[in-house]
């Protein structure tokens, strides 16, 4: 049975380890037509896809992680519309392990109401698998970002994208270094758009939700031995995943990640989702940040589905002439 | 060495022909939904206007959002580029380009004919050409009337919409007040003007500052974006072809 989540802090090792599929909520090709009865067209179109596809696919259940305001209040709209629905605490100020712990054992009770039940063993297992995954996905990055298999894994079984992943890492071609483009931002479900940038002439390189940021991670060092040492080692893994926006960390963890990231680039591109207020928040200081380092940053604004492409692909092949 | 610039924007096409600093034709035609056949078209009648055969055009550079459609081109380059190598071209001086086409407006910042940075608007009506034809529309005017008419008014009413839907019913309304047409005018210019110069205040307005695309010709329009930054700008004499004769200039090496 499918459990639907959007956001990629969401322990998604614990609901495989009850016996549900996990499956990453995105905006889709289709229209977006039955969430307007519901949310505002000022919301951001990822929130309003999400909805539009639980209205209208099959799910057992959503499981909410506390990120940004819009998907917080779509935990009530998506209850509202009648869908069953668990919202997890995730701390906006990451260094309480001790809370998220508890939140991460009051879940493991809810998936037991739900019919699906946490073993140790069963724990250590799909933590086993998705860290397997995770560094097959840093692999076959290295050689090829290759997108649409890194959004195609996080809705499939997780043994299932395994393979998946080494077959792609055969096949793999190694992408030419330059020039090359940092595309930071949330989520872009979409393919084609990463296309546009290899068309133009880039190799790419990401800071996307659905991109690296769905596989990198500071993995903990100890090993668990009973199931609350496997639910800490969620815990400190998520605390230690690669940084987002939504979240506020001791020194300015968020910042020095991606200037770091666009250290070898020759450009960035904010690759944004019209009304995602906490990457718009950070723009106007990165963007500093960024051009006092000499690199030349557009903004790319997205609004899903993505139909129209053309404006966007004039947008990156003035970045590329603009580098040239 | 002889070079056409072919520029398919989203209303018209234009193209240009250069020998060396000199242009010897330009031409400019409403687009087909075939773009293929607009590219062809344009060039041919251009080609025709200079006295030339294809033959003896050395290189074709395509531009504008059709460019990927002139499958005769030697080279593709954004319209970015070339407005900013256009206006180089034509004003050595310029440092901020604004382009008003019919369906999209951008802002360039040029250094030396080389771009430093850019923004454009391409989502919504707001600050483009479309928005004046909308304007003129529901006050049963004839678009190249808008900018002698803006200049007539002695007080200028309010848009306050971005959005073109919202801000004819705005015009309407003000019709139905008993406002005067040509106050509305001046107000509806000076909506676009206001839009533009927030999006230029994004990459920063350096002088000299150059207006490009169609929009350029209407005085309205110019009058307000001179009031909003202080000083005077720059329009070459055919600001429709600045694309396509910076593709041109690309073209000629």
């Amino acid at each position: 049975m499918k459990v639907g989540y959007l956001c990629t802090f969401t322990p998604k090792e614990i609901i495989y380890s009850a016996g549900f599929q996990p499956f990453r909520v995105f905006a889709t090709e289709r229209p977006i037509e039955l969430a307007s009865a519901y949310i505002q067209s000022y919301s951001c179109s990822q929130a309003r896809g999400a909805l539009e596809c639980a209205l209208k696919d099959d799910f057992y259940a959503f499981v909410f992680t506390r990120c940004c305001d819009t998907l917080m209040r779509l935990t009530d709209i998506f209850e509202f519309a009648g869908k069953r629905v668990y919202n997890i605490e995730f701390p906006t100020k990451i260094g309480n392990v001790e809370y998220y712990l508890r939140e991460l054992k009051d879940f493991v009770e809810v998936l037991r109401d739900w019919g699906g039940e946490v073993s140790f063993e069963s724990l250590v297992e799909s933590l086993k698998l998705y860290r397997e995954l995770e560094e097959g996905l840093k692999q076959l990055f290295s050689v090829f970002p290759d997108y649409e298999t890194a959004i195609k894994v996080q809705q499939i079984d997780v043994k299932d994208a395994i393979k998946l992943v080494d077959e792609k890492l055969k096949s793999a071609k190694k992408e030419k270094e330059s020039p090359k483009v940092l595309i930071t931002g949330s989520v872009c479900p979409y393919p084609k758009i990463y296309d546009l940038f290899r068309e133009a002439g880039f190799s790419i390189k990401d800071d996307l939700c659905t991109g690296s940021r769905f596989f990198e991670y500071i993995y903990p060092t100890f090993e668990p031995e009973d199931l609350e040492g496997a639910l800490r080692f969620i815990a400190e893994k998520y605390f230690y995943k690669s940084p987002c926006p939504t979240k506020h960390y001791e020194s300015d963890r968020r910042f020095e990640y991606v200037i770091k990231l666009a250290e070898d680039c020759d450009a960035v591109v904010f690759l944004l989702v019209k009304f995602c207020e906490p990457h718009f928040f950070d723009y106007p200081q990165l963007k500093s940040e960024l051009e006092k380092m000499g690199k030349k940053v557009a903004l790319i604004e997205l609004e899903f589905p993505v139909v129209s492409t053309e404006q966007i692909r004039t947008r990156i092949e003035a970045l590329r002439e603009v580098i040239l | 060495m002889i070079s056409a610039g072919i520029d398919i924007g989203s209303i018209t096409a234009k193209c240009v022909i250069l020998q060396g600093d000199k242009i010897l034709a330009y031409s400019i035609l409403r687009v087909k939904p075939n773009l293929e056949e607009s590219a062809r078209e344009i060039f041919e009648k251009t080609l025709e206007l200079a006295g030339l055969s294809k033959e003896e055009v050395d290189s074709i550079v395509a531009t504008g959002y059709g460019r990927g459609r002139v499958d005769f081109a030697n080279k593709k380059i954004t319209e970015i580029s070339c407005h900013a190598i256009g206006s180089h071209f034509l004003i050595p001086d310029v440092g901020t380009v604004i382009d008003i086409g019919g369906q999209d407006s951008k802002v360039i910042a040029v250094e030396n004919g080389k771009v430093l940075d850019f923004v454009m608007n391409d989502k919504c009506a707001a600050g483009t050409g479309r928005f004046i034809e909308v304007m003129a529309n529901a006050l049963g005017l004839k678009i190249e009337q808008i900018g002698e008419l803006a200049l007539r008014a002695t007080e200028r009413l309010k848009i306050s919409s971005t959005c073109t839907v919202f801000a004819e019913s705005e015009v309407v309304s003000y019709l139905s007040a008993g406002k005067k047409v040509e106050e509305i005018i001046a107000g509806v210019c000076d909506a676009i003007a206001g839009r533009l110069i927030a999006m230029a205040s994004r990459v920063g307005i350096r002088r000299e500052v150059v207006l490009t695309g169609g929009v350029a010709k209407n005085l309205g329009v110019r009058r307000a974006i001179e009031e909003k930054i202080g000083f005077g700008v720059k329009v070459p004499p055919e600001p429709q072809i600045v694309g396509a004769l910076g593709a041109a200039v690309l073209g000629s090496g």
